[in-house]
């Protein structure tokens, strides 16, 4: 057996991403013909406004799917918690600090991630049970909360809306976690973080710790989420509590088509991130034909096509590898 | 030359006494049934009215609309899947039956063709789940997502809005709503059909090699298969059996509202899981069976009721009903420590 | 002689051969039980540094409950282990303390990487960090090494051959440089080159210093090499042998607390057979299209063995026979007294043709563990005993009172769990399945798995008295001395083929070992066989 070559064992390594890069261009040429103003500045930086909450939320659920707790699906309501409670608790008392409104986003974001894990891994219940439950609740609350729009965010953060120019705060957010999650995927913890994903019992039996690593997965997905939270507050510069369904089914396809394993272990924001940026074109490109109220629909159809044929192709394509290796053995 | 041996575990004797043995045995139906009449007591004593005729009957009705749409997630819970796509097939069947009947098509041709439909979804749900095991969950909210979109297209095509307007035959009222009667009798037939299919069903559960089957899959796939248990086949026929049931539960709520709403289903996604949880159904599969789930459905409905009575809106509800599954689940259905794994 | 009392009264010596300080292993008192079932019920032994020490015992004598106690994995009920002196109570701690395990199921991350996991867990130590090159290059050096040619330490562990996913555990538990290196039954997934290069590391370990500690119940294979023995039997500790007192004879005497030669309730051998009308025939069969065809005939009132070293198609051709398992290509037929002969593809036509599977992994092939002990005999009966889709529960009960009476089934109510029963009588409620309808086959995979002799015993006597009206049975067994007496043929396999037959008075644990390994004459040692296989190695 020879070693492969860099390029070759990239291409393999990375072909889990190939379905959402595709889809991410052909959506850019057709959204790109039939509204070319996205390719100027201001389109960009719109664009990029817009589709921000999602890839962070997308990014929070590919960690802990990696980690094998799943598809998160409380990561959406998490996001609107975040949002309703800044708009509740900080911004209708006036309090509109930086470094408190930015801690409270991530603290609230952890602190639901962390009950979570524990619910996981010490009650031991199956995290799919446990994220539809804590969907249930949050979005509950989120309404409790604030019961319809309203709210007014501060100055500082109503300006990450903005979105006039391709360099806006929200887009170095975006490189800042894209980076930052980069030189993770060195570390030995983000190995962990797959091993204990791919095989927790090999894992545990290995002497990796188990619950640690779960738990710093959790809180990194906490993170993201806090961080969505605060994009998503300056996106619509108020709070919004009726998104929560909405941007979980809209994550889940993302993190879906960017060919995140739900079993665990394999997968990665290379697929995700094109995912995220596909998912949220789909909508643009559809509010470029004059569909009306129709547009929710159709949208709503292809996240539904999209999340069955991702999952079909994914397994088609891997039983083909399978067979093409069995056969190359024999 | 002797062999000194002893012979281990002999008949292993149980030296509790015989009520704690049944009660353990029995520890899901215990526990539930003592939940509901705990609910029962407190609403009683703090609300007034809680027992009345009245409510009683609305409780029953609420209870038969979440007790035929669990009756798929119940089965699909057996085999150690859940299906997420009741909800959005309950309100696809809504919408599709005002738009049909509005469009013209006689009544009984329009149900038949929601319930054929209903059933297709859930088959085509059935395969893609079975193909794709793990993903399984995904599968059906993806069913569900371009079930609901494709069908308010074309409802919506025709005419504005996004609402969908149309008449509701007025026995379809009589069957679902508060006011229906049985036979004179104050208590809407939905009810009546709602406990006979209930008592079928746990008889076919217990008696027919279809549903003997279902426990033996959930319980050890491999071994099932070696008993002949067409592992593909009842797969398929227990998500087509959510699919059938969900589209009965969209037509009936609309009976019950007078009014197509889309989103009538969506409680449903939580409620039925829940429904199944609470009567003690693993959700792992392989134990439980409709029975455990109708104690669940008639806990959750009295809990509701009282929630309702304390004065808590739609949302208030659904915050406390998610809370309460973690505690419920961990009864039931904890997994086994990794260390035990291996 | 008096095996138990001998062994229990022979303390282990207080220090071992050249020890300073504590053990490697010392294990005291030791008692675990899983729910009813006890798995250990005082377990002593110690292992010393430099020594490679075998644990053997039948299945289910509590062998990988104690190494899994070793590794930390959980803990005893009651009693002690201890490695150099201090008690691990997680697997983080085992690991600190030097333990390396290699398990009996291949323990990959499938998705990772072969470095990745040969490093996995693995703290890096102060000022031991390594970085992720050095890691690639070094899993990729003992991979290649241990398998025998140049493995890319970047590829997926998913992708690759079962036999080497086993190596990729070795390897983990070789690149932490163990004190104490404990291999459970790790020889399943090697072929036998990989094993004799798998003892040969052995050796180079405790050459190094390290406590290799081997849990296994193949004894003939360690019969060469192992310096020491302890025995468990039913969960206790037995004995201990040393040096040249390991010995194939003596181990199994031990380990079956009965010896050979009294072994006098196992003689259906002994009935002739008559060879006229076979039930079972098996023509050019192969279990994989890269494997020789093999044939075979059964005869009613025959019991024909299988033996083989794990992975030699033994099992698929058991599984081909009663359609559980697909074939690539041949044909197996079962004959009835007057219909045409039928043939078997699938499941459906091995059980309408009444040739009936039954396997010793029962955890995995037999029981349902959701359901009673009736449920887990009627599942199987269901199909065949409804009325216009009714099954017939009192049909079906009246043959589980039959069939439990006929087993002698030792059990509380039919309406308990399964799991409530000891393994043997698991077993005897999954035979009685069979029995109940009326089988004119039945193969048996391994069944005695973690089944007590008193249990083991009364099988064979239920196979005997069947096959004596008329059925025929292949009994598939991973312990060779289970099939003499008991068989009136044994096929041995090799290089998933049946590579030959031993008949009547050439059935000898001696024979059928030797055939395993290639060997056809009679007269060798089983030393020489292991020994030359070093050589070629060397």
């Amino acid at each position: 057996m020879q070693q492969k070559t860099k390029f070759t064992r990239f291409t393999e390594r990375s072909g889990y991403a190939g379905s959402a890069w595709l889809l991410m261009v052909v959506l850019l040429i057709i959204a790109g013909v039939r509204a070319p103003y996205l390719f100027t500045g201001s389109g960009i930086g719109g664009f990029i406004v817009n589709t921000t909450p999602l890839i962070l939320v997308a990014m929070a659920m590919t960690v802990t799917a990696l980690v094998g707790s799943n598809v998160d699906l409380s990561a959406g309501a998490l996001m609107i918690f975040v949002n309703v409670s800044l708009v509740k608790f900080l911004f209708d008392q006036s309090i509109g600090a930086p470094w408190i409104v930015v801690l409270l986003a991530i603290g609230i974001g952890v602190a639901v991630q962390v009950i979570q894990v524990v619910i996981m891994t010490v009650v031991r219940i199956e995290p799919i049970i446990v994220t539809l439950a804590a969907f249930l609740a949050l979005s509950g609350l989120n309404l409790v909360i604030l019961s319809r729009p309203q709210g007014r965010a501060p100055n500082w953060l109503g300006a990450w809306g903005a979105g006039r120019d391709i360099f806006g705060p929200m887009t170095l957010l975006v490189i800042v976690v894209i980076v930052a999650w980069f030189l993770f995927t060195r570390t030995g913890l983000f190995t962990r973080i797959k091993l204990v994903g791919a095989n927790e019992r090999t894992a545990f039996v290995s002497g990796v710790p188990v619950f640690r690593t779960r738990l710093v997965a959790h809180v990194i997905s906490g993170v993201l989420i806090g961080l969505a939270g605060l994009a998503y507050t300056g996106f619509i510069a108020s709070g919004n509590p009726t998104q929560s369904a909405t941007y979980t089914l809209a994550a889940v396809t993302a993190l879906v088509l960017g060919g995140t394993s739900l079993a665990g272990g394999a997968g990665g924001m290379l697929g995700t991130v094109p995912g995220a940026i596909a998912v949220s074109l789909i909508s643009f490109t559809l509010s470029t034909f004059p569909l009306g109220l129709l547009a929710s629909f159709v949208t709503q159809f292809a996240y539904g096509l999209i999340l069955v044929l991702a999952l079909t192709l994914g397994v088609l394509v891997r039983g083909i590898v399978v067979r093409k290796k069995r056969s190359a053995v024999a | 030359m002797s062999v000194q041996y002893t012979y281990p575990n002999e008949i292993p004797v149980d030296e509790r006494s015989a009520i704690v043995q049944w009660i353990s045995a029995h520890r899901n139906f215990v526990l539930g049934a003592g939940m509901l009449i705990g609910l029962l007591v407190v609403g009683g004593f703090t609300l007034p009215g809680f027992v009345s005729g009245l409510n009683v009957r609305s409780m029953l009705l609420l209870g038969a609309f979440l007790g035929l749409a669990s009756i798929g997630q119940t089965l699909v819970a057996l085999l150690g899947g859940l299906d997420l796509a009741i909800p959005y097939i309950i309100g696809s069947a809504n919408i599709a039956l005002v738009a049909l009947i509005g469009g013209g098509t006689p009544v009984g041709l329009s149900i038949v063709v929601v319930l054929v439909a209903a059933t297709l979804i859930g088959l085509v749900n059935g395969l893609l789940s079975f193909r794709l095991q793990n993903q399984a969950l995904v599968v059906s909210l993806g069913v569900g997502f371009a079930t609901v979109g494709l069908t308010q297209l074309f409802t919506s095509s025709n005419d504005t809005m996004g609402q969908t307007t149309g008449a509701v035959p007025r026995w379809l009222g009589n069957l679902a709503s508060l006011n229906g009667t049985t036979f004179g009798i104050p208590l809407p037939p939905i009810v009546l059909i709602w406990i006979i299919l209930a008592i079928a069903l746990i008889l076919v559960m217990r008696s027919t090699w279809f549903g003997r089957s279902l426990y033996a899959l959930g319980g050890n796939r491999t071994a099932a298969r070696l008993a002949r248990a067409p592992e593909r086949l009842r797969w398929v026929s227990v998500y087509a059996i959510s699919g059938l049931f969900s589209g009965v539960t969209g037509i009936a709520l609309l009976g019950f509202s007078g009014g197509a709403f889309v989103r009538v289903g969506d409680p449903y996604l939580f409620l039925t899981v829940a429904a199944v949880a609470v009567g003690g159904t693993s959700l792992l599969g392989g134990r439980g069976g409709y029975g455990s789930t109708l104690l669940g459905v008639l806990v959750l409905t009295v809990l509701t009721s009282l929630l309702v009575g304390y004065g808590l809106d739609s949302n208030g509800q659904q915050f406390v009903l998610g809370l309460l599954i973690i505690p419920l689940v961990a009864i039931y259905a904890r997994k086994t420590p990794i260390k035990y794994q291996v | 002689m008096d095996l138990g009392a001998s062994a229990a009264t022979t303390p282990p010596p207080a220090t071992g051969p050249g020890a300073a300080g504590p053990p490697a292993i010392e294990v005291r008192g030791m008692h675990k039980s899983f729910g009813e079932t006890r798995a250990l019920r005082g377990v002593d032994f110690t292992a010393f540094s430099g020594e490679i020490h075998a644990i053997v015992g039948e299945n289910g004598s509590g062998k990988s409950t104690m190494a899994k106690i070793i590794s930390g994995i959980f803990g005893p009920d009651s009693g002690t282990a201890r490695i150099f002196g201090e008690e691990i109570g997680n697997p983080i701690e085992a690991s600190r303390a030097g333990v390396a395990t290699v398990f009996q199921e291949v323990l990959v991350a499938e998705t990772a990487t072969v470095a990745e996991n040969v490093f996995m867990g693995m703290r890096s130590e102060k000022g031991t960090r390594r970085s992720r090159s050095w890691k690639r290059e070094r899993a990729g050096e003992l991979m290649s090494d241990l398998v025998g040619h140049e493995i890319d330490p970047d590829e997926i562990v998913e992708d690759l051959p079962l036999a080497v996913r086993q190596w990729v555990t070795i390897a983990r538990a070789i690149a932490r440089e163990p004190r104490v290196v404990v291999f459970d039954e790790s020889t399943a997934a090697l072929d036998l080159d990989g094993a004799a290069r798998l003892y040969a590391e052995m050796q180079r370990l405790r050459d190094g210093g390290a406590c290799v500690l081997v849990v296994t119940h193949r004894i003939a294979e360690l019969t060469s090499f192992a310096d020491r023995a302890t025995v468990l039997r039913d969960g206790k500790t037995v004995g201990v042998v040393e040096g040249a007192e390991i010995t194939l004879d003596r181990l199994l005497e031990m380990m079956s607390g009965v010896a050979p030669s009294e072994d006098a309730v196992r003689a259906p051998a002994a009935r002739a057979v008559e060879r006229s009308a076979p039930v079972l025939t098996a023509s050019a069969v192969q279990v994989q299209p890269a494997f020789a065809p093999s044939d075979l005939e059964l005869y009613p009132g025959e019991i024909i063995g299988f033996a083989g070293l794990d992975g030699q198609g033994q099992s698929e051709f058991i599984q081909a026979l009663t359609g559980v398992a697909p074939f690539a290509s041949g044909s197996v037929q079962v004959h009835g007294d007057t219909e045409e002969p039928r043939s078997i593809h699938t499941l459906e036509d091995a059980i309408g043709a009444r040739a009936l599977y039954i396997s010793g992994d029962r955890r995995r092939e037999g029981i349902f563990t959701n359901l009673s002990i009736f449920e887990n005999f009627a599942m199987p009966i269901y199909k065949d005993e409804q009325d216009f889709g009714i099954i017939r529960r009192r049909s079906i009960m009246n043959k589980f009172r039959e069939q439990s009476e006929r087993l002698s089934l030792r059990a509380g109510a039919s309406t308990n769990l399964i799991t409530s029963l000891s393994g043997g009588n698991q077993q005897k409620v999954i035979i009685g399945r069979v029995l109940a309808q009326n089988p004119r086959v039945v193969a048996l995979n391994d069944p005695a798995r973690g089944v007590d002799i008193r249990t083991k015993r009364e099988l064979y006597q239920q196979l005997d008295t069947l096959a004596a009206s008329g059925a025929g049975v292949v009994y598939l067994s991973t312990e060779i001395d289970e099939l003499v007496g008991l068989c009136h043929r044994v096929a041995v396999f090799r290089d998933g083929a049946l590579f030959t037959w031993l008949e009547g008075e050439q059935i000898t644990s001696d024979r059928i070992l030797g055939a395993m390994f290639g060997h056809l004459e009679t007269d060798f040692q089983i030393e020489e066989i292991m020994e030359s296989t070093h050589a070629a190695e060397n």
